[in-house]
């Protein structure tokens, strides 16, 4: 029954890690069009406590993404230098997106195996029944 | 078959075999997103138990071992071999676990199953009908 609960445990951890990053992601696309956001990314990384308790996912700290911001041509913008141009944010929707799906689908797969393993000790409990 | 209920032993362990390895696949599914995670296995039920099945009992390398009434270790866990990596280092493929959840727990209801006509049979030479 321990190994059960240890299945139940990872999915869990899995499923938490997988919507913190939904999280970020879905505020670095709420913000693609504010000045000077950098967008957040964060890194899975597993846990080992023990010799005999399972690698639980964990999710890291959240970092900024380094690479350059995008310079927006707009002599209008209240934020506009000299030459006429602004820093925008450095999100590409295309990447978010595909992020996004890839949590989603991981989310998924996570929620299967808890599913499955809640059956299994289920029809564990149902030999006790009669 | 009823002496020492072995087929009792047997449907015991190969249902604690499949609650381990669905465990493992558990970790291996949680971890698919995990820079440089390599996917685990253990071995099957089948070569755990060995040539055992030609004298209906579990391989062990002391008789005090396997005789159930300390339960026995868990199997040890490796990397899985055929595994195949991603550009961050992770060999979790969610497509093939899923497969290996879906056999273990299918191993599972057969251990169950096998348990409980067993006990049916066993149930039905006490009654008095």
């Amino acid at each position: 029954m321990s190994e059960f609960s240890n299945a139940l445990s990872v999915s869990s951890s899995g499923l938490q890690a997988q919507s913190q990053r939904l999280r970020h992601l879905s505020e670095n696309i709420a913000n693609v069009d504010t000045p000077g956001y950098r967008r957040k990314t964060i890194a899975f990384h597993t846990t080992m406590m023990g010799s005999d308790t399972p690698g639980l996912v964990e999710t890291g700290r959240v970092r900024m993404d380094q690479s350059d911001l995008a310079r927006i041509y707009d002599p209008t913008h209240p934020m506009a230098d000299e030459s006429g141009n602004y820093e925008g944010s450095n999100v590409n929707l295309m990447i978010e997106l595909a992020d996004a799906r890839e949590a989603q689908r991981s989310y998924e797969a996570n929620l299967r195996m808890f599913e499955q393993t809640r059956q299994m000790g289920r029809s564990l409990f149902d030999l006790l029944r009669r | 078959m009823f002496e020492k209920l072995e087929i009792f032993q047997m449907a015991h362990a190969m249902a604690r075999h499949a609650g381990s390895r669905h465990a493992v696949v558990a970790q291996n599914m949680a971890n698919a997103d995990t820079p440089g995670y390599k996917a685990q296995d253990i071995a099957d039920f089948q070569s755990l138990m060995g040539n055992a099945a030609r004298d209906f009992q579990m391989r062990a390398t002391r008789p005090s071992h396997l005789n159930m009434s300390h339960s026995p270790g868990a199997p040890a866990v490796f990397d899985r071999p055929d595994a195949i990596a991603d550009p961050n280092g992770n060999t979790v493929s969610l497509g093939s676990e899923m497969m290996h959840g879906v056999n273990a727990k299918r191993q599972h209801d057969r251990a169950l199953a096998i348990y409980q006509s067993s006990m049916t049979i066993l149930r039905s030479s006490f009654s008095r009908r």
